[in-house]
């Protein structure tokens, strides 16, 4: 089997979040007097951790603590039924009102754009937000749908037979972002 | 959460047929899907272009409904087929008229039969998930799955629990889910009722016992499961009459002082009031009976995902 090819490390990871949580700012925080407060969803199973991320840069940077959600989107994807196993469904936990919230959904890698599509479908059946946007640390420019993420931390050129692993020392050993074989 | 299981099964037929892990696997999948069910959009895409059909040569109300309405939570098309108006009527055979249904692609086929292994014989022959909703006095293993969610969600567990089933447990399908499926999960089970219909065999099994008076079968009991007493049972000489069946085996001020306080009182429904269960017990704090059938749909809407991700 091909090994893994490493593209980036922790403290590369470390810079994109930073970087990520300023363009969020840039857009949401300029208004000093009437901070338009937002809050972050994050999707499982990556997007968890680096929603978490993410929130303590916001903190320590900013002084501004985000809600937190953690969304599954397994009973919303198309894929159903072709995929050979079946997801684990995580528990959703969305401790506040959706309705006319401004929502940044964050996931580790935007690809075909189909799991934000359900993301999307999901979140919507919660309430109504005013807005929402999309954070990922690794963008694929390989969308399927008309679907573009609005805060990125790494643009990645990637042949369809390789996909891009994220992985955190929350959920896995290390802080990686690496290129392997796509076993269909 | 479980840890990453793969479901990998077309069918639910019977409890006994699944591991330890893969029952933990539908009552966590469960939860998930109870949420849906709180929302003020009570429906997700899961099982969108898939069709279910409820084939009930059985009649069934609250099975039925209950299967319909996850069916609709799951947005899957629905067709309902019930015996009398089936073809079964004019002659034709089981495996006919599934191949029949299967010819209309349907997915899954949610089938209740009077007759033990129907189901199995299905599944066998069929492309379709085969989901059991009750076959003779066999099998109900969503009906066991909802009794086991509620019991885990009360008491975090199961494992270590002892459970009385109270009834006429020779002729209940219910009973024998619930044993199969318990056991496995580490509870202790009694079976408790008069000697007529509880077949001393059970005692045979591993951590399931038998017993014939209310007093010794409610002791140490954490949860305990009213049975319905079937009004057709009840002229076939298996006790005198009712109203003695209900002195000794019926749930009562009497003999509520032989239940453990904070015991569940569980019944699968429908229930015969101040028969095996008093109105004040059935309505009481200690009853779940109402909350057993929300479960029953968050339970059948986790079975049916996962039958459904496995096709």
């Amino acid at each position: 089997m091909e090994t893994p090819e490493k593209l980036f490390g922790a403290s590369e990871m470390q810079l994109a979040i930073e970087k990520i949580a300023d363009l969020i700012m840039a857009e949401f925080g300029k208004k000093a007097d009437d901070k338009k407060e937002f809050v972050l969803v994050g999707l499982f199973k990556q997007g968890v951790p680096l929603a978490e991320r993410i929130a303590e840069v916001l903190r320590k940077k900013y002084n501004y603590s985000p809600e937190m959600a953690k969304l599954d989107i397994s009973m919303y994807r198309d894929d159903f039924g072709l995929r050979s196993a079946l997801p684990i469904i995580n528990e959703t936990i969305i401790p506040f009102d959706m309705h006319e919230a401004n929502v940044i959904l964050v996931d580790d890698v935007l690809s075909t754009g189909r799991t934000i599509r359900a993301a999307l479908d999901a979140l919507t059946d919660y309430g109504r937000p005013d807005l929402i946007r999309l954070a990922v640390l690794v963008d694929r420019n390989n969308s399927e749908y008309p679907i573009k993420a609005d805060y990125i931390g790494f643009d990645v050129e990637c042949d369809e037979d390789y996909k891009i692993r994220v992985e955190f020392s929350e959920n896995d050993d290390v802080d990686a972002i690496s290129k392997v074989v796509w076993k269909r | 959460m479980s840890a990453d299981i793969k479901w990998t099964k077309k069918d639910l037929l019977c409890l006994y047929d699944l591991s330890k892990e893969e029952i933990i696997h539908i009552l966590d999948t469960a939860q998930e899907f109870k949420k849906v069910s709180e929302r003020k959009v009570k429906k997700v895409p899961a099982l969108r272009g898939k069709t279910v059909v409820n084939f009930f040569v059985e009649p069934s109300t609250r099975t039925r409904v209950s299967f319909e309405l996850a069916e609709q939570r799951l947005s899957a098309d629905i067709i309902n087929m019930v015996a009398d108006s089936s073809s079964l009527k004019k002659g034709e055979s089981l495996l006919d008229t599934v191949k029949n249904i299967e010819a209309l692609q349907a997915d899954i086929i949610v089938m209740r039969h009077s007759c033990t292994g129907a189901q199995d014989f299905i599944a066998k022959h069929s492309k379709c998930g085969i989901v059991n909703a009750g076959d003779g006095a066999h099998s109900h293993p969503t009906q066991a799955l909802l009794d086991m969610f509620t019991i885990r969600e009360k008491f975090g567990r199961i494992e270590g629990l002892n459970v009385a089933i109270v009834g006429d447990i020779l002729h209940s399908r219910v009973a024998r889910s619930n044993m199969w499926g318990l056991t496995k999960l580490g509870a202790k089970v009694t079976l408790v009722g008069p000697a007529t219909l509880v077949p001393e065999e059970f005692n045979e099994l591993e951590n399931v016992r038998v017993c014939h008076t209310l007093e010794e079968g409610l002791r140490d009991a954490d949860v305990v499961n009213m049975l319905r007493i079937q009004h057709e049972r009840q002229n076939a000489s298996y006790f005198p009459s009712t109203g003695e069946y209900s002195k000794y085996y019926g749930l009562n001020e009497g003999n509520l002082k032989y239940l453990k306080k904070g015991a569940m009182v569980m019944h699968p429904g429908p229930i015969n009031r101040d028969v095996e269960i008093s109105s004040a017990i059935a309505d009481g704090e200690n009853s779940v009976i109402l909350e057993q059938v929300t479960n029953g749909l968050a339970v059948r809407m986790a079975v049916l995902f996962l039958i459904a991700g496995a096709l």
